[in-house]
């Protein structure tokens, strides 16, 4: 579908941290002063809050009472890594209803050991996959990268040069956590983790937080002159889910990708934002998308120049893999870094024509298939 | 305060669902569920069909299938396993045109190629009345 009067506003940010203790909610606060600095807002501003995480067993309600806000419309938005665009779809339905005009969507992740996690291995991860001493989503991620190298001929090299890529586009982005340069042959000596996965084929846990200010057009153009439309969001939830036979190497993005281009041209996005908790999966991605036929990803690495200066920009803050992946907050990483480029205010990464981006969630890796979420939207600058 | 326990191996939580699979295992059976309405075989056990949303009951499978993909797991996420590490652990597709999660076991299992034929083999765990399917190249 096609949104006409829904924008981003801006975004706040912590620094990442692979040691800190700091409580979620200290996160969530730095998270928030940093966009109400930023935006000129005042917390009594915002009307609607959607709060995702996995650290702590507080819901959005709670979270909302201890912050302070009194709201009219809440939202716990966990879809996995799908979080931070699903989060914004369902605040721009909100927002398009009329219900909230400025929407504050949260996500954080914290190591403060005197609060409980929030969540179970699922039933059939507990019951059917950790019994057999799996090594978590890299095993899940392993499977389909294996199955991807063997039918398509995909190498080690073309998944490599994903990782980077963005590890170049890290240098210059003061939040990454990675930001020395990273060669091929650093990418391919890194430790098997579980093999065909290597070591900087992973994400780094790590604390922080993230929050996106959201708003009908009319109060974005009384809050900023950077006016960055959402454009088109679309997603798929258990793609394949009846099929015992799936094909594990093609996503649901593949007919989110099908909505999305129903609204704008392939060619009309100038940058990627890919959620990448593993470089095959952008590859994959890039594939659903339609950039190139299915199987063709490695070629098409082959053929094109990742980084914030190339021809197909892809994850031009670094992405999660040299940023750092804050938890569930790893999904709005790549919805902040699309609305900095949009903003021009990308400082050592700064994509040249930055007009239209394209941001992507995947979450849920699961049993026998891929992906139980998958989601994708389109942003545009307008003068 | 709790005394700090070694890790455990971890075992499912059997619930009444997924009960009739695990007393298949004890009985060196492998199940799966087949929809009485449109006849799809599905697994993991669930309380309708995946498709149809039919009633479900139990047939027993042969056990028997073929690598469709595996990993050498050398970080369990839990950390009992860590002595057996490297983990073989496999996506095989049964020969009834299901695919299961599960993990490879067998002297010869280094040698494991994608579409080698494979067949189950029930492994006790540390409780008496849980056995694991796992398999072995046939």
């Amino acid at each position: 579908m096609r949104r006409k009067k829904v924008c981003f506003v801006g975004y706040g940010s912590t620094e990442y941290s692979r040691k800190s203790e700091e409580s979620l909610l200290g996160q969530y606060a730095i998270a928030i002063r940093d966009v109400l600095n930023k935006t000129g807002l005042k917390k009594k501003d915002i009307n609607g809050l959607s709060v995702t995480t996995q650290a702590s067993p507080d819901t959005a309600p709670h979270v909302a009472e201890q912050l302070g806000f009194e709201l009219d419309w809440v939202l716990n938005a966990d879809y996995g890594g799908a979080s931070g665009v699903g989060a914004v779809s369902r605040a721009a339905d909100a927002i398009e209803c009329g219900h909230l005009d400025i929407a504050l969507l949260l996500a954080g992740n914290s190591f403060d050991r005197s609060v409980a996690h929030q969540r179970q291995l699922e039933y059939q991860r507990g019951n059917f996959v950790d019994v057999y001493g799996y090594g978590g989503p890299n095993s899940l991620m392993a499977l389909i990268q294996r199955l991807h190298m063997e039918n398509f001929g995909t190498t080690l090299e073309q998944v490599g040069k994903i990782a980077v890529a963005q590890r170049f586009n890290a240098i210059n982005n003061p939040q990454a956590l990675f930001r020395e340069p990273m060669s091929m042959q650093d990418y391919l000596n890194s430790r098997m983790i579980s093999d065909p996965v290597r070591l900087f084929d992973c994400v780094m846990p790590c604390s922080g937080a993230e929050c996106i200010i959201l708003a009908s057009e009319e109060k974005a153009k009384q809050l900023t002159d950077k006016l960055v439309y959402l454009v088109t969001d679309a997603e798929k939830i258990h793609y394949q889910v009846a099929n015992m036979l799936p094909e594990k190497t093609t996503f649901g993005m593949k007919l989110v990708g099908e909505k999305i281009f129903s609204e704008v041209k392939r060619e009309d996005i100038d940058l990627f934002e890919i959620y990448d908790d593993y470089p095959i999966a952008v590859m994959i991605q890039i594939e659903d998308f339609g950039y190139c036929k299915k199987g063709d990803g490695g070629k098409f690495v082959d053929a094109h120049d990742l980084t914030y200066k190339g021809d197909f920009p892809v994850n031009t803050g670094g992405g999660e893999l040299s940023v750092g992946q804050a938890g569930l907050a790893g999904g709005f990483l790549h919805v902040i870094e699309g609305l900095r480029q949009l903003r021009g205010e990308a400082e050592g990464h700064q994509v040249a024509k930055a007009e239209r981006a394209l941001v992507t969630g995947i979450g849920w890796l699961n049993y026998g298939r891929n992906l139980g979420t998958t989601s994708a939207l389109v942003m545009e600058r307008r003068k | 305060m709790a005394e700090a326990r070694a890790p455990q191996k971890s075992l499912p939580k059997i619930n009444p669902v997924d009960r009739p699979f695990w007393e298949g295992a004890k009985n060196n059976k492998f199940l799966l569920q087949k929809c009485n309405s449109c006849g799809k075989v599905q697994f993991f056990p669930r309380i309708a069909c995946v498709d149809c949303f039919g009633e479900v009951s139990w047939i027993e499978a042969k056990g028997t299938g073929k690598i469709h993909s595996f990993t050498l797991v050398r970080v369990p996420r839990n950390p009992a396993f860590k002595e057996e590490a490297p983990i073989y652990y496999i996506n095989v597709i049964l020969d009834e045109g299901v695919i299961i999660e599960s993990r490879l076991l067998g002297d010869n299992k280094e040698k494991v190629k994608m579409g080698d034929r494979v067949k189950v083999r029930y492994e006790q765990t540390h409780n008496p009345d849980i056995k694991l399917p796992c398999f072995e190249l046939a």
